[in-house]
């Protein structure tokens, strides 16, 4: 075995490992969302169903296990996930792209104390920033009587926007700075000297140019605010977000419609990175397109016309391909084989649990206590320990106090 | 429609250093001017306080007789060429160019028409689609004049915007640049280092150094009269002989050298005394082998060092006898195959080509 072979082993195991590590609970709970089991596991696997995806479960005991369409606190939480994602998206693009623009500005002395001022809300924990930001609106609620300052301060979707901002501002910042390093400043001096006002430079120059900073800032901001918990779980108050509902879901007791909702965020998330790409390698392909027909333009002619032949190339991910065809083909024949799908089977489950439920009524009932025996009985009841008190001889070896 | 441009008295200061210190130019409306002078010498500054973007220390500056301190650059009647020219990478050739219309409201029709129009003048018909990127420098070039002649601006700066391109490009933009200047008729005040730009193209020059304006006059003034040995180095190339006045004779005044005494010319407004250090310039292509008849004010005896093949001429380097270094140049067309290093030459000059100066700084080169 020659010694690169091996390395390339190596190298081949570590990244299996890694992504084993990074995807393998994400791929675990997306098929526990199929189970019609009440708790999410794989094994005992009891149905294949979509019941998490729709309007859960009502059991045998008349309990409601909601699914991710009947569950309101759940989309109650999405929605307003989704307003402070907005609230928080249309604040802090603005002030992290004015803050970022001050930065050029500023002269050399005061720029690194400016910066450091600017990136501090992210060195701070989320915690505090939440703690704080109630406190102070609380006051401030305070100060404003029963008006409309009170109710804007006492409202949690309000805060967690203002909250969450403070810090988000900061990311989108960094973003800006970092594109606007490499902004050529003359372009601005050159606007200006051809007749543009001030405003007119910021919207026809520098925001052109900063478009894809505020798109990626958008998108950023907004995903930290989807996903943020620590901060939120404090500022919200009364109202509840999507990851705050999670929350104290997971401590009622999880359901496989967690699971559910995770496998959709996955699956649009994967949805939007591939669509982004895709967008993405076209425009480079237009791009180089156009390169090219610049560069045969300017070559000698024919010197550059090469003939371009497309062979068949085997994709690089097929390997990945094949192996998630192999385990779902496997997945499914068991299931079809086993009949453990469809309506029947969940019946046919549930029939079983509400036997077995029974039967373990009956054995409670078949334990029940008598009439007799519940009052005290023998035994038990007021009697006996009021005849502990009705004995005169209980304090006949009793010294006294002196 | 041009315009007059004139500086009064204008120094730039940033913090005690002087950048320009007290420059007077009037430039005559359509008038081609140059300000030609080291990197650092402050004529970027000068051209930043004519279009706006720095207002003079003191002094003013005035275009069109009207003083123009606290006008913006967006409010002048002045467009400035960039030395990166500073196209705007997002937007097409046509739109670069129609951005100063866009900005001041004019319909897309009429902006869309003239942009056509100026893309015929700087020939780039056709292109108007095309973005920035995919230009050719030479190309980027005339979009960049066409974008700062779209609003038929009074007065045309350019900051060294031919020093990006190679010297074949250079040398045909140049004269591109003086036709435009001839069928726009606008003032051009065009900024550079380089001597040859500045020669070929300009009306007038002004030589600076150091923030100060050395020598202002028409090329072949400043060529062949310079009035400071800053400006008879750095103009063109020239051999110093230092010395001291020996006999002075209305303009024409003789100089002792340890290599001998030599006839120069005096500049009218130049005083020297007898007795004054001195330097006598005379040029490369000044500097002659002596042929049967010729008879040269000044002979001069040199020992050849090296030489150099530019094509058009050959440089010869030399050493006189207190060992001064010495260039002259001889067409090609002259067979020289006899001369090679170790050759003791005798060449001559005449008075009327050399010129004589105070001793003061020359240019570093």
């Amino acid at each position: 075995m020659k010694p690169t072979y091996f390395i390339n082993f190596m190298m081949g195991m570590y990244i299996f490992i890694f992504f084993a590590y990074l995807f393998g609970p994400l791929i675990v709970m997306s098929i526990t969302a199929f189970n019609s089991a009440e708790f999410p596991s794989i094994s005992p696997w009891e149905c294949f169903s979509f019941r998490w995806f729709n309007e859960g479960k009502i059991a045998y005991d008349g309990q409601h296990l909601a699914g991710l369409l009947s569950d309101w606190r759940l989309h109650d939480g999405i929605i307003s996930s989704l307003i402070i994602g907005a609230g928080v998206v249309s604040l802090s693009v603005p002030i992290g792209m004015a803050a970022a623009i001050v930065l050029t500005q500023v002269r050399s002395q005061l720029r690194d104390i400016y910066y450091s001022i600017s990136i501090m809300p992210v060195l701070f924990p989320g915690v505090i920033i939440g703690i704080s930001t109630v406190v102070l609106w609380d006051r401030i609620a305070g100060l404003g009587g029963d008006g409309f300052i009170s109710d804007v301060g006492r409202n949690g979707i309000f805060l967690t926007i203002l909250a969450q901002t403070c810090f988000i501002s900061t990311y989108c910042f960094l973003i800006f700075v970092a594109r606007l390093q490499r902004f050529d400043q003359t372009q601005e001096e050159a606007a200006l000297d051809l007749g543009a006002t001030q405003t007119q430079v910021f919207f026809k120059i520098l925001v052109p140019y900063l478009m894809p900073a505020i798109a990626s800032a958008a998108v950023i901001a907004f995903l930290f605010s989807f996903e943020n918990y620590n901060t939120t779980v404090f500022s919200i108050l009364s109202d509840q977000t999507l990851t705050t509902v999670i929350a104290s879901k997971v401590r009622l007791g999880i359901s496989p419609a967690l699971s559910a909702l995770a496998l959709t965020i996955i699956a649009l998330t994967i949805i939007a990175a591939v669509t982004y790409e895709i967008l993405r390698r076209r425009s480079e392909k237009k791009y180089a397109q156009s390169q090219e027909i610049f560069v045969k333009e300017k070559a000698a002619s024919g010197r550059i016309n090469k003939e371009y032949k497309a062979g068949f190339k085997v994709p690089k991910g097929i390997v990945a391909i094949l192996l998630v065809l192999v385990f779902a083909t496997y997945g499914a024949t068991q299931i079809v084989k086993n009949d453990l799908y469809g309506q029947s089977c969940i019946d046919a489950a549930d029939q079983e649990k509400k036997s077995k439920f029974l039967e373990q009524l009956q054995t409670l009932e078949s334990n029940e206590l008598t009439e007799e025996e519940l009052s005290g009985g023998s035994l038990g009841g007021t009697e006996d320990y009021g005849d502990i008190f009705g004995d005169p001889s209980l304090f006949q070896d009793f010294g006294g106090f002196d | 429609m041009s315009a007059d441009v004139e500086l009064n008295n204008v120094s730039v200061t940033f913090g005690s250093f002087y950048a320009a210190k007290s420059v007077n130019v009037k430039i005559n409306g359509g008038e081609f001017f140059s300000f030609l002078g080291p990197s650092g010498c402050g004529k970027t500054t000068l051209l930043r306080a004519i279009s706006g973007f720095q207002d003079p220390s003191e002094g003013s500056v005035l275009i069109d007789n009207k003083d123009m301190f606290g006008i913006g650059p967006n409010k002048r009647p002045t467009s400035l060429i960039f030395q990166n020219l500073a196209l705007f990478p997002l937007m097409s050739v046509s739109e670069n160019i129609a951005f100063s219309l866009e900005v001041r409201g004019v319909s897309k029709k009429d902006r869309q028409k003239r942009a056509d129009e100026l893309l015929e003048l700087i020939a780039l018909e056709g292109q108007s689609e095309k973005k920035v990127h995919q230009l050719s420098g030479g190309q980027k070039q005339r979009v960049a004049i066409a974008r700062a002649l779209a609003v038929e601006p009074k007065v045309l700066l350019l900051d060294e915007p031919l020093s990006a391109l190679d010297l074949k490009l250079r040398q045909r933009m140049r004269t591109e640049l003086r036709e435009i200047q001839k069928r726009v008729n606008i003032t051009f005040i065009y900024i550079t280092h380089d001597q040859g730009e500045a020669l070929t193209m300009s009306d007038r020059i002004a030589v600076m150094n150091e923030g100060e304006i050395e020598q202002i006059g028409p090329c072949d003034e400043v060529y062949n009269n310079p009035l400071t040995p800053f400006v008879a180095t750095f103009v063109g190339e020239n051999n110093p002989l230092f010395g001291k006045v020996k006999e002075i004779n209305q303009n024409k005044v003789k100089i002792e050298t340890p290599d001998g005494d030599f006839l120069s010319t005096m500049n009218e407004n130049k005083k020297l005394n007898i007795g004054d250090e001195a330097i006598a310039f005379v040029r490369p292509e000044s500097l002659f082998i002596p042929r049967d008849g010729d008879n040269f004010d000044n002979q001069i005896e040199v020992n050849i060092e090296s030489f150099e093949f530019e094509g058009n001429i050959k440089n010869f380097y030399a050493t006189l006898k207190s060992g001064t270094r010495i260039k002259f140049s001889i067409p090609n067309a002259i067979d020289t195959s006899s001369i090679s290093s170790g050759t003791k030459l005798q060449l001559g000059f005449e008075s009327i080509k050399s010129s004589i100066l105070p001793k003061a700084q020359l240019a570093i080169d």
